[in-house]
């Protein structure tokens, strides 16, 4: 008799709520108070009805004091709402120890060692029998478990007192919102927070936020609010001429700052389009910021995603380097020009390269308050000569240390939003395949990588998930299956929550997440009981988190081909390239 | 992170040329070891050979766990880049204990003969593989686009597809049957047949340039219409030739394995056969 294949129901969103206890008597108790109450119900969806919302994006979460809600530099995906009591936000980095850090959970090398035999015959494998859905990882250092969610574990600061005494906090009560930037920005989390006192707070998962802030125009206006207002203050605090501002200096700098958007967040639906492979065509679709020549009307601080820096040449445009999150430009214009009759104008060009979001800190601003508190040396180093040709240094630009056509390529494939990207020197590599089947040893029989993609001067981008710095295939995932790994950052998929709708894999412009056909372990495919058809899943690179040593493709090539890089670290992409 | 460039900052030592350097002189240093070692077994009068054989199998037993580091990518071992690293350096190491252990002198006997021959056979494949290793991937990438293996064959289809139907659309646009003379002779053969892989190491060119030249001499038998369908025929043999180039490099450098890794296997055996005879007629068992 032929094997019969394992049949079950085909996933969907919300088979797998936020919060397991969340119940319905929760939802009606929010819904009858603030500001649940004052949003109109009607106004959304049957698909997603803001009860829903709240039974399945959201969770009620119960904190005792001193118990940390959100942990600075942690990738979150969920903003908090305060139900009752009150929480402390602590402006200050806090010791990594203190905040109880742990690296993300490893196989033990018995288990490393077991996958020698353990490995499917067939590509895809999963056991629905043997599941159980991974929970949080326990901490090493001070933890309770919650009274309500037992199987829950929190990290709790032990001395308070002195942890608020020694650094700056902001207190936030009942009916106040945190965690917003992380969770619409795709960002790590800015700042500690604390539980201070008992503490009753509601976390939505973003995917509700966005849904919530979709059809409620009082909850939109809200969050964009806040999100100006705590994402400024961070930004600028972490500007390094602005940190050492007194503080009635940096309320001028605070007022005064404007914010500007060029290009589409959602850039990857425009990133294929036809013209992709024309250079003119492309620098002539992204949308200019200043041109070279203009006035410097201030200083242009990137808050999120890129910007390209270009300059005049021949009868095209060289770009010389590319800006990201906490890069600024203008500084040295506005500095040369300063307690001068001629005015230095922009140097360079600034285009937005897909989407980016911009600080401008005005020039009387910077005249006033900035300038005349930086050093002689480094006003001269900021000085520029005044002329009619350009005049700043080629030798300092990503351009030369890259090459002029490399550094074009990164910036024209948006390479450089890749904080672990494949790169493969193809004059090493001898094509011999080991990193492919390394991954696929350490990847349920199947790599998660192609060996191929586009290449300029023998250097491969290859098909392998870059871990973004702007991860855009997070946007739509209604389950929030893909999420960035706290701490280290990196780009995962929740096997157990993914519902295979390609939201993702849809989504990622560098074509690097595969959706595959489940399997059982007799090799048959695993169907959904209602429309027979296979149950799919999205795969991709998750940089062999859970394996010893690291990312088995870097550590399986013989020939020192292949590297993973973090294209924000320019001299370390230099070296390699140039090595 | 995004750090600006530092102009003028020191020049390092490559880490690679570092690494060269320093596995260079550990090869140079274990090799004048083993050689004052042999020479005071033989001035002691001890059985110098029995030690240096045992020496040298357990050097080619050791040099065998390189493969089975590949096999165990799961496993927090050494990087693959050192363990080639070393692999490379105690085969060259291997061999000078070898030429020790035959007084670097003819073997004798046939099982001598035929070990002697296996293990040269094994050390000349092994640096074979690092020429080629060092030489072809360069040339890969200049070659042109780069082509995965196993999807030369459909690419070959394809291109052969498309140049028939270049052909069958000179012979109907152009009522001439210059071009699908000059096909059936002279390029179908070409875009069919597949190149030895040892074609990589130089020569593969010359077909194609032979083609690029007859198809020009046809010009004189051609209207504008076929000339610029010719032109065509001369960018796809170009295409052609780089899918023959990566065939052959690729394929080349996949095969020499075939022949360095069994062999290696036969060269333990004998080894072992070799060893138990010579233990037997030392007296020692």
């Amino acid at each position: 008799m032929a094997e019969e294949s394992v049949r079950i129901s085909k996933p969907r969103r919300w088979d797998v709520p936020f919060g397991k206890e969340m119940t319905e008597a929760d939802v009606e108790l929010l819904m009858n108070q603030p500001p649940f109450n004052r949003i109109d119900e009607s106004k959304f969806p049957s698909s997603a009805p803001l009860r829903g919302v709240l039974l399945n994006d959201a969770q009620l979460r119960r904190f005792e004091n001193g118990d940390i809600v959100v942990r600075e530099g942690d990738y979150g995906s969920s903003a908090f709402f305060i139900v009752t009591g009150a929480v402390q936000v602590i402006l200050d980095s806090l010791p990594a120890r203190v905040l109880g850090r742990r690296e993300s959970q490893k196989k033990s090398f018995f288990q490393a060692v077991a996958q020698l035999w353990g490995q499917p015959r067939y590509p895809e494998v999963r056991n629905y029998a043997q599941r159980k859905i991974t929970g949080t990882a326990t901490a090493e250092v001070k933890v309770r478990r919650s009274e309500r969610e037992t199987s829950e574990v929190r990290i709790f600061l032990q001395d308070v007192p002195r942890i608020l005494s020694e650094n700056h906090t902001a207190r936030l009560e009942a009916g106040e919102m945190f965690g917003e930037i992380a969770a619409l920005g795709r960002t790590p989390r800015t700042a500690t927070v604390i539980a201070d006192g008992r503490t009753q707070l509601l976390e939505i998962r973003w995917q509700g936020l966005r849904e919530i802030r979709r059809h409620a125009p009082e909850w939109k206006a809200r969050l964009d609010q806040l999100y100006r207002e705590r994402s400024l203050e961070n930004h600028l605090r972490a500007t390094p001429f602005l940190n050492n501002l007194p503080p009635e200096a940096f309320k001028q700098v605070f007022d005064t700052t404007r914010f500007e958007t060029y290009g589409d967040f959602e850039w990857q639906a425009s990133y294929h389009t036809g013209d992709d492979h024309a250079p003119e065509g492309r620098l002539a679709k992204e949308p200019l910021i200043f041109r070279e020549g203009d006035y410097p009307d201030g200083i242009f601080l990137i808050r999120s995603g890129f910007a390209r820096v270009s300059r005049k040449y021949n009868h095209g445009e060289r770009t010389l380097r590319y800006l990201g999150n906490g890069q600024f430009i203008g500084l040295e214009e506005i500095a040369s020009s300063w307690k001068r009759v001629k005015i230095v104008p922009l140097q360079n060009t600034l285009r937005a390269i897909g989407y980016v979001d911009l600080l401008v800190i005005p020039t009387g601003v910077v005249q006033q308050h900035i300038l005349p508190r930086l050093r002689a040396e480094e006003l001269q180093r900021l000085e520029i000569q005044p002329s009619d040709e350009p005049t700043v240094d080629l030798e300092e630009e990503i351009s030369t240390k890259l090459g002029p056509d490399m550094l074009e390529f990164l910036v024209d494939n948006r390479t450089i939003n890749g904080t672990a990207s494949m790169l493969i020197d193809l004059d090493r590599c001898t094509r011999c395949d080991d990193c492919v089947r390394a991954c696929a040893s350490t990847h349920n029989s199947n790599p998660r990588f192609i060996r191929h993609g586009r290449e300029m001067n023998g250097i491969m981008v290859a098909n392998a998930c870059m871990h973004c710095v702007d991860p855009v295939c997070m946007i739509g995932c209604p389950t929030g299956a893909i999420h960035r790994e706290s701490f280290q950052g990196q780009v995962v998929i929740n096997d157990d929550t993914c519902i295979g709708c390609a939201t993702c894999a849809n989504s990622c412009p560098y074509d690097n997440i595969q959706m595959v056909e489940t399997r059982d372990r007799s090799g048959l495919f695993i169907l959904d009981e209602v429309s027979r058809t296979p149950i799919m899943k999205a795969t991709k690179c998750d940089l062999c988190i859970d394996q010893l040593g690291g990312p088995a493709c870097v550590r399986a090539c013989p020939h020192d081909a292949l590297i993973r890089m973090d294209m924000r670290d320019v001299d370390k992409l230099a070296t390699w390239i140039n090595r | 992170m995004w750090t600006n460039w530092q102009p003028g900052s020191t020049a390092e030592v490559s880490p690679l040329l570092r690494r060269r350097v320093s596995f260079t002189a550990g090869l140079i240093v274990a090799s004048g070891i083993a050689w004052i070692l042999n020479l005071i077994l033989q001035i002691s009068l001890r059985a110098s050979a029995i030690y240096s054989g045992f020496f040298l199998l357990a050097l080619v037993l050791g040099l065998t766990l390189f493969n089975s580091r590949k096999k165990l990518p799961f496993l927090p071992l050494v990087r693959a880049s050192t363990w080639l690293q070393i692999h490379i350096y105690a085969g060259y190491f291997c061999s000078f204990v070898f030429l020790l252990h035959i007084h670097f002198s003819s073997p004798r006997g046939a099982l001598e003969t035929a070990l002697a021959a296996v293990f040269c056979v094994v050390i000349f494949s092994g640096f074979f593989g690092i020429f080629i290793s060092r030489f072809l991937p360069s040339r890969l990438t200049q070659s042109g686009e780069p082509l995965l293996y196993e999807r030369i064959p459909s690419y070959r289809r394809e291109i052969q597809e498309k140049v028939e139907a270049l052909i069958r659309k000179a012979e109907i646009e152009t009522q001439s049957s210059t071009l699908a003379d000059f096909y059936l002779g002279e390029l179908r053969p070409f875009f069919q047949s597949l190149p030895s892989a040892f074609g990589a190491l130089g020569g593969i060119d010359r077909r194609s340039f032979r083609l690029v030249r007859k198809l020009t001499a046809l010009n004189r038998y051609l209207d504008d219409a076929e000339k610029a369908i010719a032109a065509e025929l001369r960018d796809w043999i170009e295409t052609a030739q780089n899918v023959h180039f990566q065939y052959a490099a690729q394929r080349l450098l996949k095969l020499w394995l075939f022949l360095h890794i069994p062999l290696t296997y036969s060269l333990i055996l004998l080894a072992f056969v070799h060893a138990t005879l010579a233990i037997i007629y030392a007296g020692r068992l």
